[in-house]
């Protein structure tokens, strides 16, 4: 037994520092220029990490005015997107008839380019407010919304339906009632599909909020930085926003990690 | 049916729940705005009937919120223009058609007068048909003008190939000269040569870019074309130090130090034929948009065999979208660009080596519109 338990440590340890040596590996190719002749690129559309860095610590003020604006369409449009999801997908297992087509319909929507979606979107919300800095804000979060709504409802759907066999029997042996079967069985049956709809859609959030604020009237955020600068060929600046952009993603990929190791933890 | 319906009220439901949560998050700032419009609709009331000046419409829609550019690289002169009416520099995000201008979610929205401003005024198809129902702003008329198209290559190219460069200038300055000369020819040559517009719209761009082409920023006609003029250069350099911000501290302090002679170079321009054969015959120049007639004069270079003469053989790569022209230049994917003056002295404070060979419009084409 105890054998096993440190096979599991030291495996727990191997998945983190392979993958931090490996980015160390990266990160010395790219300071020391070797990146770049892999890459047959050159420093200034791939500048080095240090001046990146730079101006990271420079502009931190700013950074962060635009990360939070991000961070709050994500998180805001991947609330309302999930929970819009599930219902989508309570509806649907409550009327199997109809359901499973109706979800192929949402999930018709995933397969939307946000590039597409977005204009649209922002065009349709312009009557929302007339501050230009609340009707983008609803614009961008609809984006999100529409394309984290997909995954949570379709996953939510099997979590409702694909019940263990002996479970849906012992409820029918018990004559449970449809709510009773539901709150006892089908909603904690979802839990762990939840988790797989948030880790798909948590990543897409970050990116349709990134993407939406490319068209958005209001100008703000990570995505529109990196588009500017690289516009008026400020790669650097760009680059920093990028590195931004991605320790966003990571974070919120680890917080939903921590926050699902938690919930799952009996069912493991 | 039903489901649907439903799931409808409940998204329209949580949609506004999350408008509403999006004012709280930006109350102060919103009410702010708020009272800046009344105070500026009482500010209309006020002048009543009497006409309005320039200076009042953009006090106006600066203090709504309402002034509208399409940003990346584009908002420099709105932004000095603002500045000189101590309004706060802020713009609102353009898209590239002209919707919020004619929804008047813009009230004072930006135009190119060759492109955006034909759209807005006439009714050929992709048109809005507002007629002389508009007004304008003119960067030049109001002191904030910089200039735009250019023709730009690397200096390292430049150094190794000055015959090609000259050539080059050369045979496309013939090209513009014979464009300005024939606009209704040169827009049925860029139209066949795979336009993104209508052919309306193509001719009604070659009259008014022959305009920006042969005219300075005082109003005065310019025969020399590609001229340099060292006052409008000057300008624009000035007010791109004043309005470029960068947050890279090493480009934004190499920006300060710019001078003239570090992004334009006058010796490859001549309208004699003083170069020996060129270094290299085969080159591209990559175009800052769609095929358009902004670009005429290079399509008539081409078409009218003027490249040929002088021994060049020259692709004309389009742009659009977000392709970047001073990178594609200073990467060697291509030989010349056409960028605006002011996207060049950003590039060049980023750390590129660009330099501006010719300058082609000699004055600014950006104008602010708004409905009478």
């Amino acid at each position: 037994m105890k054998k096993t338990k440190l096979g599991r440590n030291r495996e727990r340890i191997e998945t983190i520092v392979y993958p931090v040596m490996f980015g160390i590996l990266i990160m010395v190719l790219w300071q020391t220029g070797l990146l770049h002749k892999l890459l047959h690129t050159d420093d200034y559309i791939l500048p080095y990490p240090d001046k990146i860095i730079n101006i990271i610590t420079d502009n931190s003020d700013k950074i962060m005015v635009n990360v939070w604006a991000s961070v709050e369409v994500a998180l805001c449009g991947l609330l309302l997107g999930s929970v819009i999801g599930y219902l989508i997908a309570i509806i649907a297992s409550a009327f199997p008839t109809y359901g499973a087509g109706g979800l192929t319909i949402v999930s018709a929507f995933n397969a939307i380019p946000i590039v597409a979606l977005a204009p649209v979107i922002i065009n349709w919300t312009k009557d929302v407010s007339t501050v230009a800095e609340e009707r983008s804000m609803v614009a961008k979060i609809l984006v999100v919304t529409v394309t984290s709504m997909a995954a949570m409802s379709v996953n939510a759907y099997r979590g409702l339906t694909e019940l263990p066999q002996f479970s849906d029997d012992l409820m029918k042996t018990y004559a449970a009632g449809r709510l009773t079967e539901f709150v006892k069985l089908r909603l904690p049956n979802s839990l762990p599909y939840i988790f797989t709809a948030l880790r798909v859609s948590v990543p897409g959030s970050v990116i349709g909020a990134l993407v939406s604020e490319y068209f958005a009237e209001y100008i703000i955020g990570v995505g529109r930085q990196i588009r500017e600068n690289i516009l008026i060929a400020q790669y650097a600046t760009a680059w920093a926003y990028i590195i931004v952009a991605c320790l966003i993603g990571i974070l919120m990929y680890v917080l939903l990690m921590i926050v699902e190791a938690i919930f799952l933890r009996k069912r493991r | 049916m039903k489901q649907t319906k439903k799931v409808l009220v409940i998204a329209l439901a949580l949609a506004m729940a999350a408008a509403a949560f999006g004012g709280c998050s930006s109350g102060s700032g919103s009410e702010a705005s708020k009272e800046a419009s009344s105070a500026s609709s009482a500010q209309t009331e006020a002048s009543g009937s009497e006409e309005l000046t320039d200076g009042d419409r953009i006090i106006a829609a600066a203090k709504e919120g309402k002034v509208g550019n399409w940003g990346l690289g584009n908002e420099y002169e709105i932004l000095a223009l603002l500045t000189k009416y101590e309004q706060e520099p802020k713009y609102l995000s353009q898209s590239f058609d002209m919707d919020g201008f004619d929804d008047g979610s813009i009230t004072l929205a930006s135009a190119m007068t060759y492109n955006e401003l034909g759209l807005v005024k006439n009714s050929y198809e992709g048109g809005y048909g507002y007629g002389e129902n508009i007004g304008i702003i003119d960067m030049n008329n109001e002191g904030v003008a910089m200039l735009e198209d250019n023709l730009f290559c690397t200096k390292e190219f430049a150094k190794a190939n000055p015959n090609t460069v000259k050539a080059f200038v050369y045979a496309s300055m013939q090209g513009w000269k014979y464009a300005c000369e024939h606009p209704d020819e040169a827009a049925q040559i860029v139209y066949e040569a795979g336009s993104s517009v209508s052919s309306d719209h193509q001719a009604y761009m070659a009259s008014e870019v022959k305009k920006l082409v042969e005219t300075d920023t005082k109003g005065a006609a310019v025969t020399e074309y590609g001229k340099m003029d060292e006052e409008a250069m000057q300008q624009t350099l000035d007010l791109a130090k004043k309005y470029i911000s960068l947050d890279d501290k090493t480009a934004a302090d190499k920006l300060q130090t710019l001078t003239l002679d570090d992004i334009r170079d006058t010796s490859f321009l001549s309208s004699e034929k003083d170069f020996g054969t060129p270094e290299k015959t085969d080159v591209k120049i990559q175009l800052k948009w769609l095929p358009q007639c902004q670009f005429m004069g290079y399509y008539v270079a081409k078409a009218k065999g003027y490249y040929d003469e002088v021994g060049l053989n020259v692709d004309i790569i389009s742009g659009g979208g977000d392709i970047g022209e001073t990178t594609a230049v200073n990467n060697g994917t291509v030989d010349f660009g056409v960028t605006w003056v002011s996207n060049l002295i950003s590039a060049d404070a980023g750390g590129m080596d660009l330099v501006e060979v010719a300058q082609v419009f000699q004055r600014s084409g950006l104008v602010l519109v708004y409905k009478k």
